[in-house]
C-alpha cells in the first residue's frame, strides 16, 4: 500500500470516531447505529482507495468510460469494412509482386506457390448520412454508422496472435506490461461504488472451429499494483470470483462474522498502530457491499423490453456477446471505468464464408444496441466505444480458392477498427488503403496512435501517464517510437 | 511529507521521484542531524539521471548539443568557450546558468520537458558545484569496501554487526530502537519467515519453556534445518527464475521442468554455496562431467516463455529467448535493467546496445529449437530415473542386448531362400474378390456416423455409378463415414494381396480427405488420401494411418489400391469390415474388395525382394532403424555386398514372418522387452535442461531491437563498466558464471543479500531490488549493504549463515508496534526503529490456512498439483486444443499440498494466488507488490480451500480444544495466532459463536450445506449446526489481521 493513504484513512477514521464520541473499537456498532455517518466515513476511505493520480486527467476528458469490444483472432477487414470493388475482376489472379513488396508472411502461407486474390463474396452498400460502405454481414452496425469513426488504416508489426494481441492491448509484444484498462484504473481511478474499476467479459462464440487462446495478461496489471488488473465478470458460477458466500451461509451470518472480525481487527490496530489494519477493515466492508451490488448488476429483469430488443434475442442468454454488451452498459452506468469484452475466434484461415457470418451474427446487433442504448441514456457522449482485433487478413487466399469458399492469412499492414462516442466524430471514414487492402495509401494509424487516441479521449496525455519500472518511465504507448492521437476522427 | 509519501508507492512523476530520492537522503535518513556534505552519488546523480541524462547521458543516439553530463569529462568539456560544470565556480558553470534561468529560450530543462527541477534540487546542485562538483562512478559499480563498524551510543542493544549499522543510523536521527517483540510474536515471525508456515502451539510452548540465553538462536538453527526452509527460500527464487509449468505463450501447453523447482528446494536445504548455486543454474551443463543435479539446475535458462505458434518465425523467437535470458540474468545477479538496451543504448546506465548483444551472444547457443513444438519436453532434456528405475533400465537393456545377439547369430545361420528368386515356380493368377457391389456383404452390421443418414445408395439415374446398378453417396461436414464389421464372409489376406475400392469425388464439393479403414479384431489398419490431419483416426506414420497420397482427381471414377501388407495386414489376416470415411464434402463409393494373389514371391512378409520393393515405394517413413532406411534409399544397383547382408539380417530378424522360423520366439521376446522398456521410459520423469551448440549461432546487434534488422556481428562479452571476464577461458555461460561469482564483482553479492534483506524486512536496503542502476533507489544503509555483501563472500557464499545473521539481529527481533509519530516519520520502516510488519504472501496465506487446520500435506516435489479452482478459469482463455485448456482438479492429498507445488499455467495462473499479488511468472520478478483489496477479502472468506480449512479448524477447536466453548475458542485462537486471546478477544469470539450457533441451529439444512464445503470427510461426531458455527469462527480466525500479517 501507498503509505500515505492508510495514514490519511487512519486519521479520517480517528477523527470520525472522535467526533461522534464513539470508542474506536465499536465500528460494528457504529455501522448499525449510525448507518449514515458510517457510510460517510466509509465513503471517504472509499473515494481515496479508488482515486486516480493527482493531476489526472491532464485535460478535460471527452470520455469518462471506455467499452472495448475486442474481436480476438482478427476479423477480415476486406469482408466487413474495407470495400474493394476492383477485386471482383481479379478473382484467382496473382497478387502483384509490386503490392506484396516482399512483405513478411506467416509460415502458414509462406510455402504457398501462389497468392491468388480472393475478392469478398459479400455485398457492400452505402449507409447513413455519411454514406460509409458496410458489408451485408453487419446489417445492424450499418444502421449506426453515423455514430462511428471507421479507421481503415490501423497497422501493427506483430503477425501472430499471441504477440499481436499482447501488443495492442498492453503496448508491447513481450508479456509483462499493464493492459489499457489497468493503466486507466491506475491513472484515473474508479468512480464506481462497490465495483472494480476495470471489468472483463469473455463471451462464447459461434464459429465452428478451435478458438485462439486468450491470455490473462491481456487484462493484467503488469508491473502496476495488482488491484488494477481487470476483474472477470463471469456468466456462470460466481459473477466475480469468490463473490458468493459458501453454500449455506447467508448475508446475516457473514455480517455477524464480519462484525466480530472488525472488532478483533480494531483491537489489533490498537496494539500495533499499523494503519494498514484500518485499510484492511475497510476492504472487508467493501467486499461485503460487493456481495450485494454485483448480483444486482447481473439481474436484468427490470430492463424494459424495448431496451432488450435493441441488443437482439440472445441478450437474455447469459454468456452471449449480446448479454455481455448489455452488462457493459449497466457497468459503465454504475461508474465502472473500463469494460472490455473479448469475443474469440475470428481467425479464418479457411472456410471464412462458413464462420465469418456466424461471428458477425454474434456481435452485430448487440454493437448497434449498445450504441443506441448508451445514446438514449445520454451516456454515449462521454463513453468511448472501440471495436476491432489484433491485425487484419490478407486479400489473397490461404489454401484452395473457390468461388464460394476461401480463407485468409494474417495481415498486419492494414486493417479496420472503429470508435464511437466519447468525443469521436461520428460518420467519419478515415484512412485509405490500396485496391487490394494490402498497403496503406493515406493516413496510417499505428496501434500506438490508436492507444494514444484512447488515452487522449480519456483526458490523458499518453506521454505523461508513466510508471517507473526497471528504471524506465514506462507507458502504454511504449518508449520506442512516438505516438500521436488521431485528431481527424475527433469531434 | 507529501512528496515523499507519494514516492513510496506511485512513482509516476519524475519530478516527484527525484525530489523523493533527494529527500530520502536528507529528510528521512538525515533528519535530526546536520546535513552531511553533498555526495554526487547520493544526492546529485539521481537528479541528473532523471532530469538531464535522457538528453545528456550515455545514449549517444539521443544526446543533445553534444553535451554529456554523466561523466566528469563530458561535464567539464569546453563547448563554445563555456563548460557545463566548473567545480567551485558557480558563474563559470553553464549548467547553473541554465537551471537558474527564467528565460524560456535558455532555461534547462526546456519548457516542453515534463521533467522539472524543484527548488530543493536546484539548491543541491548549487551546493555541489560550489563544493567542487566532484564526480563518482555510480555507487554500485564500485567494488564494495569493507566498512568499519560505526560507533554507537546505546550499548547492549546490538546483537550482531547488522545492528551497529541500524542503530547508528537511528541515533543519527535521534531515534530509539523498539524493545524486543513478545516471545510468541517473535517465534511466529521467524518461523513464518524461515519456513513459510506458522509455528504449532507446541513449538511456541517449547520455545517459551526454553530458559537458556540462546533459546532464540536454537529455534533459528532448528528452523534452518527444516525441509520447509528450502521450500520457503525456493518460493522467492522461483519468482526471479520465472518458473512455470506451461510454455506461457499461445497454446500454452504443459512443460516438464518441475525437477528444476525441486532442485532449487534441495539446494537451499543443502545450503549449496551461492556461487555454486549460481554456476550450476547458468552453466551446470558446461561444468566438467556435469552431475545430474548440475544438468537439472541448468533448467534455469529454460524457464523463459516459448512458443510454437503457427506462422511464427524462428529467428524472431531465437532473439527473443536470448533477450529474455540476458534480462533475467542481469536482473537476478546484476540488479541491472539491461533489457532496456535491447533496442538502443541504455538511457541511464552505461550499457550500450552492442554490449547488450554481446551478453546475448553468451546465451544464444543453447541447443533448443526456436519452436518448442508445444511439447512436454522440448529438447534438450534429461531423463531422471530413480535408482530403482535405473537398475531396471539397465537390466532390460542387458536382456535386449542378449536377445539381439541371439537373433544375430540365429539369422546368420538361417537358410533362407527368397521365394521371388525361384524361377521355376508357376506364378499364381491374380483374382479379384469383390466384397461390396450394389450392397454390403451378408451379415455386415452397417453403421453410419456423421453426414447424410441413413446410408444412401444412388442409381445410375441419380448419380455416378461405376459398375453394377448403384453406388454409395456420402456428403457431410467434418468426419463422416459408412462402415461395417463382423462380416460373416471375411476377406482372407494372402501374400502380395491388394485391397481396392472405387471412388468418385464431387468436383464442386470434394472432401478434404478420404480414408479406407479395415477391421480385423479392431480398427487398426487405415489408408488415407488428402489432408493427413483432417481425419483424426490413428497415429500418423504407423500402419494405423498410412498416408498414400493426394486426393484423387475429382469428377471421375478412380480406383484406390493399396497393398495389404503396407497397411500391416499380413498373410493370414482376416478382414471383417471396411469403412468408407471422408472429411467434409461429397463422394461416391463403388465396388470394393481384394485382389488376391497369394503369391509368396509378392508377399513382403515372405520375400525380401517384395519387402524391399514395398519399402522403397512407401511414401511414409519406414519404421526400421535409420541405417536400414538409409540403405533402402540407395539405388539397388549401388548396394554393396555388406549392405545386402545388413538388409537380409534385418529382414530376417525383424520382418520375415514364418512362424516356423527359429527367429519367431526370439522376436516375441524382443518385442516384450521393448514394450517393458517403453513402459519404463514413460514412468521416468524428465526435465528441460541447457546444452550448448557445438557451433555457436552468430549474434548480431538488432537495430531497434527488431529481429530482422541485423546490425554489427558481435562476439560474447560483458559491459565495459564492469570488471572483465576471466581471461584464458572460452567466453561462454560458464565464464559468465565465474565472472559473476568472482569475489571482486561489485554487484552479485550486493544484489543477492539485498533480496534476502527484502525477504525478511519487507523492503530491500536498496528498495528497487531489481535496479541498482542510476534510476534505482539509493541504499538506505549503504555501508550495511556493503558489509553484508563482503561478509557473504567471505563466508564462502554461505546462504544459511547470512540468513541466520539477519534473523538473529536485534533489528529483526524488535516489536513491530508503531506510534503515530514514528509512522509519520518513517511509514515504510526503512530505518527499522521497529520490527517488520506486513501482509503475508499469497502462498504463505494458503499454506497457513492448511497448516492450522491440520489439512496440510507435506509431501515434497513432483509434478504440479491442481487444487480447487473455480470452474472456467482455464477454459475462458485456453486454446481449444491446448492440453491445459481444461482444468481437471485433483483429489485427495493433492488438494492440500504446499502452494509451491501448485501447477502454474502462465496464461491463467491460479486466481486465488494472483489476487494476492503473486506474479504471473511470465518474466523475472524480483519484488512483489503488496496490495490490499476487497477481492482479496473475498478469496480469504469464500474460496473453498480457505473455507474448508476454516471448517477443519472449527472441528479442531471443538475436538481438541477442551470441554467448553471458552477453552475451545482460546485453543483455536492460539492455533491461528500463536498466542492466547485476551479477555475482550474471547468475548468477541463467544459472541460470534453464539450468533452463528443460533443461526445454524435454526436451519439444519444450511448447516449441512456449509459443512460440506471441501472434499475432506465431514466429521460426524458433532451436530452439523455445531460444526457450522465453529467453522464460521474458524473463517473469522483465518481472516484476522493478526493472522494474515507477519507481525
Amino acid at each position: 500500500m501507498q503509505p500515505l493513504l492508510p495514514f490519511l484513512e487512519h486519521q479520517t477514521r480517528r477523527a470520525f470516531f472522535k467526533s461522534t464520541g464513539l470508542a474506536a473499537g465499536r465500528i460494528a456498532f457504529a455501522s448499525l447505529a449510525f448507518p449514515e455517518l458510517f457510510r460517510e466515513a466509509q465513503a471517504q476511505t472509499r473515494t481515496r482507495a479508488h482515486a486516480g493520480l493527482p493531476g489526472l486527467p491532464h485535460f478535460a476528458p471527452k470520455a469518462r468510460r471506455l467499452i472495448y469490444l475486442f474481436m480476438n483472432g482478427a476479423p477480415s477487414q476486406i469482408d466487413l469494412w474495407d470495400y474493394k470493388p476492383k477485386l471482383g475482376e481479379l478473382y484467382d489472379a496473382d497478387l502483384p509482386d509490386s503490392i506484396r513488396n516482399g512483405q513478411r508472411l506467416t509460415t502458414m502461407t509462406s510455402g504457398q506457390k501462389r497468392f491468388p486474390i480472393a475478392p469478398s463474396i459479400y455485398r457492400f452498400a452505402q449507409h447513413g448520412q455519411c454514406g460509409a460502405m458496410v458489408s451485408e454481414l453487419l446489417p445492424h452496425t450499418a444502421q449506426v454508422v453515423d455514430e462511428l469513426a471507421v479507421i481503415r488504416t490501423v497497422y501493427t508489426e506483430a503477425i501472430n496472435h499471441d504477440p499481436a494481441s499482447t501488443f495492442i492491448l498492453t503496448g508491447n509484444q513481450v508479456p509483462g506490461k499493464p493492459s489499457i484498462g489497468a493503466w486507466l484504473s491506475y491513472g484515473l481511478g474508479s468512480e464506481a461504488e462497490d465495483l472494480p474499476a476495470f471489468v472483463v467479459m469473455t463471451p462464447r462464440w459461434s464459429a465452428k472451429r478451435d478458438a485462439q487462446a486468450l491470455y490473462q495478461r491481456l487484462w493484467g496489471a503488469g508491473f502496476l499494483p495488482s488491484r488494477h488488473q481487470g476483474v472477470a465478470l463471469r456468466s456462470s458460477g460466481d459473477p466475480v470470483l469468490y463473490l458468493n458466500n459458501p453454500p449455506g451461509m447467508d448475508a446475516a451470518s457473514r455480517r455477524s462474522m464480519l462484525d466480530g472480525l472488525a472488532k478483533l481487527n480494531q483491537a489489533s490496530f490498537e496494539r500495533s498502530g499499523d494503519p494498514e489494519t484500518q485499510t484492511r477493515i475497510a476492504q472487508y466492508e467493501m467486499a461485503f457491499r460487493m456481495q450485494t451490488s454485483i448480483p444486482g448488476l447481473a439481474d436484468i429483469s427490470a430492463e424494459p423490453k424495448s431496451v432488450l430488443e435493441l441488443y437482439g434475442p440472445e441478450v437474455t442468454q447469459p454468456g452471449t456477446f449480446a448479454a455481455s454488451a448489455l452488462l457493459a452498459r449497466r457497468l459503465v452506468e454504475r461508474g465502472v471505468r473500463v469494460v472490455q469484452i473479448l469475443h474469440r475466434e475470428w481467425d479464418h484461415h479457411t472456410d471464412l464464408p462458413r464462420d465469418l457470418p456466424l461471428q458477425c451474427r454474434d456481435v452485430d446487433q448487440a454493437c448497434k444496441g449498445l450504441i443506441l442504448d448508451l445514446k438514449q441514456r445520454g451516456l454515449l457522449e462521454d463513453t468511448l466505444v472501440v471495436w476491432g482485433g489484433e491485425f487484419g487478413r490478407t486479400v489473397y487466399c490461404q489454401g484452395e480458392l473457390r468461388h464460394d469458399n476461401y480463407g485468409r492469412d494474417h495481415h498486419p499492414r492494414c486493417y479496420t477498427m472503429w470508435m464511437a462516442g466519447g468525443g469521436i466524430r461520428g460518420g467519419t471514414v478515415f484512412g485509405e488503403t490500396d485496391d487490394f487492402s494490402y498497403n496503406i495509401v493515406r493516413d496510417p494509424v499505428h496501434i500506438r496512435d490508436l492507444n494514444a487516441t484512447i488515452l487522449n479521449q480519456m483526458g490523458i496525455d499518453h506521454n505523461r501517464l508513466t510508471y517507473n519500472f526497471l528504471g524506465l518511465d514506462q507507458k502504454l504507448t511504449g518508449t520506442e517510437a512516438p505516438a500521436t492521437p488521431v485528431k481527424a476522427i475527433l469531434a | 511529507m507529501e512528496p515523499r509519501a507519494a514516492n513510496a508507492k506511485s512513482r509516476f512523476s519524475l519530478g516527484l521521484r527525484a525530489a523523493a530520492a533527494v529527500l530520502g537522503g536528507t529528510a528521512i535518513l538525515a533528519c535530526g542531524a546536520t546535513n552531511p556534505p553533498v555526495q554526487f552519488n547520493r544526492e546529485i546523480r539521481p537528479v541528473l539521471a532523471d532530469t538531464c541524462f535522457p538528453c545528456h547521458g550515455f545514449d549517444a543516439g539521443k544526446r543533445k548539443a553534444d553535451l554529456r553530463l554523466d561523466t566528469l569529462e563530458g561535464a567539464t568539456a569546453i563547448h563554445k568557450g563555456r563548460q557545463a560544470v566548473k567545480g567551485g565556480d558557480l558563474e563559470g558553470s553553464e549548467l547553473w546558468r541554465r537551471i537558474s534561468s527564467t528565460d524560456p529560450k535558455t532555461a534547462m530543462p526546456p519548457p516542453e520537458a515534463k521533467r522539472r527541477l524543484k527548488p530543493a534540487e536546484i539548491g543541491l546542485l548549487r551546493q555541489w558545484i560550489e563544493s567542487g562538483a566532484a564526480y563518482q562512478k555510480h555507487w554500485s559499480f564500485e567494488p564494495p569496501v569493507r566498512p568499519e563498524l560505526p560507533a554507537v551510543n546505546k550499548s547492549g542493544w546490538a546483537r550482531n554487526e547488522v545492528d551497529d549499522f541500524i542503530l547508528a543510523a537511528l541515533e543519527s536521527k535521534g531515534l530509539e530502537p523498539s524493545p524486543e517483540a513478545p516471545a510468541e510474536a517473535l517465534a511466529r515471525r521467524v518461523t513464518l519467515d524461515l519456513t513459510g508456515l506458522p509455528p504449532t502451539p507446541r513449538e511456541v510452548e517449547a520455545y517459551l519453556a526454553d530458559p537458556g540465553p540462546r533459546a532464540y538462536e536454537r529455534l533459528v538453527d532448528r528452523l534452518l534445518e527444516s525441509p520447509r526452509y528450502g521450500e520457503q527460500m525456493a518460493r522467492y527464487w522461483l519468482d526471479v527464475a520465472r518458473y512455470g509449468d506451461t510454455h506461457g505463450m499461445h497454446i500454452d501447453n504443459e512443460r516438464a521442468i518441475w525437477a528444476y523447482r525441486d532442485w532449487v528446494v534441495s539446494a537451499f536445504n543443502g545450503n549449496l554455496p551461492f556461487d555454486q548455486f549460481t554456476t550450476w543454474q547458468l552453466a551446470g551443463d558446461l561444468l566438467p562431467k556435469p552431475s545430474r543435479e548440475q544438468f537439472v539446475a541448468s533448467g534455469f535458462n529454460r524457464c523463459n516463455l516459448s512458443t510454437s505458434e503457427g506462422g511464427a518465425i524462428d529467428e524472431e523467437f531465437q532473439v527473443r529467448y536470448a533477450v529474455d535470458r540476458v534480462a533475467t540474468t542481469s536482473t537476478t545477479w546484476l540488479g541491472l535493467t539491461m533489457g532496456c538496451a535491447a533496442c538502443h543504448d541504455h538511457k541511464f546506465d552505461p550499457v550500450s546496445q552492442k554490449e547488450f548483444y554481446q551478453m546475448c551472444a553468451i546465451f544464444n547457443n543453447i541447443s533448443e529449437n526456436a519452436m518448442d513444438g508445444n511439447a512436454l519436453l522440448p529438447p534438450p532434456s534429461l531423463a531422471l530415473p530413480s535408482p530403482e528405475q535405473q537398475k531396471q533400465s539397465e537390466e532390460l537393456a542387458a536382456r535386449a542386448a542378449e536377445l539381439q545377439k541371439a537373433l544375430d547369430q540365429t539369422v546368420a545361420g538361417l537358410a533362407y531362400t527368397d521365394p521371388a528368386s525361384l524361377t521355376n515356380v508357376p506364378k499364381p493368377a491374380a483374382k479379384e474378390i469383390v466384397w461390396v457391389e450394389d450392397d454390403f456383404p451378408p451379415g455386415a452390421d452397417v453403421t453410419v456416423s456423421g453426414g447424410n443418414e441413413p446410408n444412401k445408395w444412388v442409381t445410375k439415374a441419380e448419380g455416378p455409378v461405376f459398375s453394377g446398378e448403384r453406388a454409395i453417396e456420402r456428403a457431410g461436414k467434418g468426419v463422416h463415414q459408412v462402415f461395417f464389421s463382423k462380416c460373416a464372409s471375411p476377406l482372407a489376406i494372402g501374400g502380395g494381396d491388394k485391397l481396392f475400392a472405387y471412388v468418385y469425388l464431387d468436383a464442386k464439393d470434394p472432401p478434404r480427405a478420404i480414408m479406407l479403414q479395415y477391421h480385423t479384431d479392431e480398427w487398426r489398419n487405415r489408408a488415407n488420401w488428402g489432408d493427413a490431419d483432417a481425419i483424426p483416426f490413428g497415429a500418423k506414420g504407423t500402419t494405423e494411418k498410412v498416408q498414400i497420397g493426394e486426393l484423387p482427381e475429382t469428377g471421375k471414377w478412380v480406383r484406390l489400391e493399396v497393398s495389404a501388407a503396407r497397411l500391416g495386414l499380413r498373410a493370414g489376416s482376416k478382414v471383417t469390415g471396411v469403412a468408407f470415411t471422408q472429411f467434409d464434402g461429397k463422394a461416391y463409393w463403388d465396388k470394393a474388395g481384394l485382389v488376391s494373389v497369394n503369391d509368396p514371391a509378392q508377399d513382403p512378409d515372405r520375400s525380401l525382394a517384395a519387402w524391399e520393393k514395398q519399402e522403397r515405394e512407401s511414401a511414409e517413413a519406414s519404421t526400421g532403424p535409420q541405417e536400414i532406411k538409409d540403405l533402402l534409399k540407395k539405388a539397388p544397383a549401388k548396394l554393396e555386398a555388406e549392405d545386402r547382408r545388413k538388409l537380409r539380417a534385418y529382414y530376417l530378424a525383424s520382418v520375415y514372418a514364418d512362424p516356423q522360423s527359429p527367429v519367431a520366439p526370439l522376436r516375441a521376446q524382443t518385442k516384450l522387452i521393448k514394450e517393458k522398456r517403453e513402459a519404463l521410459e514413460k514412468e521416468i520423469p524428465s526435465t528441460m535442461i541447457s546444452r550448448e551448440l557445438d557451433k555457436p549461432r552468430p549474434t548480431w546487434v538488432r537495430i531497434r531491437g527488431q529481429y530482422d534488422k541485423h546490425g554489427e556481428l558481435v562476439g560474447p562479452g560483458v559491459p565495459a563498466i564492469l570488471p572483465p571476464l576471466p581471461a584464458g577461458e572460452a567466453t561462454n555461460r560458464l565464464a559468465l558464471a565465474r565472472w559473476l561469482t568472482d569475489p571482486k564483482h561489485p554487484l552479485t553479492a550486493r544484489v543477492t543479500v539485498n533480496r534476502f534483506w527484502q525477504q525478511f524486512f519487507g523492503i530491500g536496503i536498496v528498495k528497487t531490488s531489481e535496479d541498482f542502476g542510476a534510476r534505482g533507489e539509493w541504499p538506505s544503509h549503504p555501508e550495511l549493504l556493503d558489509w553484508l555483501a563482503g561478509e557473504f563472500i567471505r563466508s564462502g557464499w554461505d546462504v544459511k549463515h547470512t540468513v541466520r545473521r539477519l534473523v538473529t539481529s536485534a533489528a529483526y527481533r524488535q516489536d513491530s508496534r508503531v506510534s503515530p509519530k514514528l509512522w509519520a516519520l518513517d511509514p515504510e520502516n526503512r530505518l527499522l526503529a521497529r520490527g517488520p510488519r506486513y501482509r503475508l504472501d499469497a502462498e504463505e496465506l494458503r499454506d497457513y490456512a492448511l497448516c492450522v487446520s491440520g489439512l496440510l500435506d507435506l509431501k515434497m516435489g513432483g509434478r504440479g498439483v491442481r487444487p480447487y479452482q473455480p470452474p472456467g478459469i482455464w477454459e475462458a482463455v485456453g486454446y481449444t486444443t491446448s492440453n491445459t485448456a481444461k482444468y481437471s482438479q485433483d483429489h485427495g492429498e493433492a488438494l492440500y499440498r504446499r502452494s509451491l507445488y501448485i501447477f502454474w499455467k502462465r496464461t491463467a495462473p491460479p486466481p486465488s494466488l494472483t489476487t494476492l499479488d503473486a506474479p504471473t511468472r511470465e518474466q523475472c520478478w524480483a519484488r512483489r507488490e503488496r496490495t490490499d483489496t476487497p477481492l482479496q477479502a473475498l478469496v480469504m472468506m469464500n474460496d473453498p480451500q480457505y473455507f474448508e480449512a476454516a471448517r477443519q479448524l472449527g472441528y479442531r477447536m471443538w475436538h481438541e480444544g477442551g470441554a467448553d466453548d471458552a477453552s475451545r475458542l482460546a485453543y483455536g485462537f492460539k492455533l491461528a495466532t500463536a498466542r492466547p486471546p485476551g479477555p475482550q478477544e474471547s468475548a468477541v469470539l463467544m459472541e460470534t459463536l453464539a450468533a452463528q450457533r443460533a443461526r445454524y441451529g435454526a436451519d439444519a439444512q444450511a448447516a449441512r450445506k456449509l459443512v460440506a464445503v471441501g472434499e475432506s470427510p465431514v466429521p460426524t461426531d458433532l451436530p452439523a449446526a455445531e460444526l457450522a458455527a465453529y467453522a464460521v469462527v474458524g473463517n473469522l480466525l483465518l481472516n484476522l489481521d493478526e493472522v494474515v500479517t507477519k507481525n
